[in-house]
């Protein structure tokens, strides 16, 4: 499998703090990678570094043979129909119903007419299960439905690179299973993903490898089954904490 | 002492680069109609009937304070001049932009604050889209297209007033009032009145995207914002509208 993505070395701080000392990683294509780490390690920071919504202190970020860490806000906006982020709180747009915030990034990026939209945005309704919600505004949805359409909203371009932020997070079993669901069937399309999350069942499932953030370093890098039967006293003791 | 002055020369950087951003994406595509639309509904034409009537209370106030003041010498004749120049030029630039940056200013920043803290502008950048082109280009539009019809409304409000006070307390005949008026003020007046509510226009809607850009702390934040936008809009409008009142009457009036 080709890489998609590098991450080499990155540092991050904020004001005198230290998030990110030197991280490194890569994502190849067709691939799920699952970031763990307690909280407050700077996995969100991470995946809003990738796509630039926070600037990195050194190190690189590399798409394709191309170095994105570099670009002005200008030049990301073409990355980020490729790499796109899922929020952890969905972010929806409140004044806008599901139908146009799923639309949006369509209307913004595409040619596409508006019947081919509306053909679009109820394909990926029916993805999400929530064909009914389509003119309902996001302060009638639930927690779980608000993140589902946020995922639908980042999946809208077909992108190349998927970074989910603790989709699952917050959310009842079967909404979980949903997610899930919509994330393999997203992955079975070829598409690679980053998947921020504490829920270990969850990453089980979806992901071909985790990696393990602490202290600003990558603690652990391997296979699910690696990261499950590791001796590593860091990664028993992370597996026994949740 | 240096801080704070470094701290307000940093705002002042940062306000210029938003405005250069913003005549960027004026003048290139993709140019959102519809949304420009939509601001001008909901900052302008919201803003009627308020406008309507401060500008019809000003006018009688104004009317009964310089009647009865020029009377005593004899100079009631005057007061349809005073009264529309007064309006034209001064009184119904400053109140109703004082009323916008209290009323729309307060509003875009609570409006892109609220955005900010549950992460929906950062979900427009995470989109490719920018903020800029999507949120400030149609408030500084829709501000700089209503706030000057807005004055011109309100200034003809004001003289509007004037008549009705003037014809019930100084018996003064319709016609003369209205001729008076007429021959008095020139398009040059109504000119330079747009001109200035144009530049509060777009000291209004900057300074509130700007700030709501930069909320943070939640609800709180949002709080604080709006009383930033009000007051800071207002003393630049009020100090601003000293010189431009100066340049207007070197070079226009």
């Amino acid at each position: 499998m080709n890489t998609i993505l590098e991450v080499k070395h990155l540092a991050k701080n904020f004001n005198e703090k230290k998030i990110h000392r030197d991280v490194s990683f890569s994502l190849k294509q067709g691939e799920t990678l699952g970031l763990l780490g307690n909280s407050g390690t700077g996995k969100s920071v991470l995946l809003r570094s990738i796509i630039g919504l926070e600037d990195i202190d050194s190190g690189s970020i590399i798409y394709r043979n191309k170095r994105i860490d570099e670009l002005s806000e200008v030049e990301l906006y073409p990355i980020r129909t490729k790499i796109s982020y899922s929020f952890q709180s969905g972010a929806l747009f409140d004044s806008m119903t599901v139908y146009e915030n799923i639309a949006y990034p369509l209307f913004e990026h595409t040619n596409l007419s508006e019947s081919e939209v509306d053909q679009k945005v109820d394909e990926i309704l029916s993805l999400i299960n929530m064909k009914d919600a389509k003119d309902l505004m996001p302060s009638d949805l639930s927690g779980g439905m608000q993140k589902r359409v946020g995922l639908a909203r980042s999946m809208a371009l077909n992108p190349d690179i998927l970074l989910y932020d603790e989709p699952t997070a917050g959310l009842d079993p079967v909404n979980v299973e949903m997610v899930i669901e919509v994330m393999k069937r997203f992955k079975a399309r070829g598409f690679s993903g980053i998947f921020v999350t504490h829920d270990i069942p969850a990453a089980r499932k979806i992901c071909d490898r985790v990696l393990i953030l602490n202290e600003g370093f990558i603690a652990f890098e391997g296979s699910i089954s690696e990261f499950e039967n590791s001796n590593d006293p860091f990664v028993q003791t992370f597996l026994a904490g949740q | 002492m240096i801080s704070r002055i470094k701290k307000q020369l940093v705002i002042s950087g940062e306000i210029t680069l938003l405005f250069q951003e913003t005549v960027y994406c004026i003048f290139t595509r993709p140019f959102y109609w519809g949304r420009l639309l939509d601001q001008i509904v909901q900052l302008g034409i919201g803003s009627l009937s308020i406008t309507i009537v401060i500008g019809f209370v000003t006018g009688l106030v104004m009317t009964l304070q310089f009647g009865y003041g020029l009377e005593k010498f004899g100079g009631t004749l005057y007061v349809p001049a005073i009264v529309a120049i007064s309006l034209l030029r001064e009184l119904a630039p400053i109140f109703t932009s004082l009323l916008i940056a209290g009323r729309v200013g307060s509003g875009i920043s609570a409006e892109i604050g609220a955005m900010n803290v549950t992460q929906q502008i950062d979900a427009i950048r995470a989109l490719g889209t920018s903020p800029t082109r999507v949120l400030v280009v149609p408030r500084v539009l829709a501000c700089i297209i209503s706030l000057p019809l807005l004055t011109t409304l309100s200034g003809f409000m004001g003289i509007m007033g004037g008549l009705i006070i003037a014809y019930t307390e100084f018996n003064m005949p319709l016609g003369f009032y209205i001729n008076k008026v007429l021959t008095t003020i020139t398009f040059a007046d109504v000119l330079g009145s747009m001109v200035k509510c144009a530049f509060f226009g777009i000291v209004i809607a900057l300074l509130a995207c700007y700030r709501g850009f930069k909320t943070r702390e939640g609800t709180r934040g949002v709080g604080n914002a709006t009383t930033w936008v009000v007051v800071r809009t207002s003393i630049i409008i009020l100090i601003s509208d000293f010189f431009l009142s100066k340049l207007l009457i070197l070079f226009l009036y």
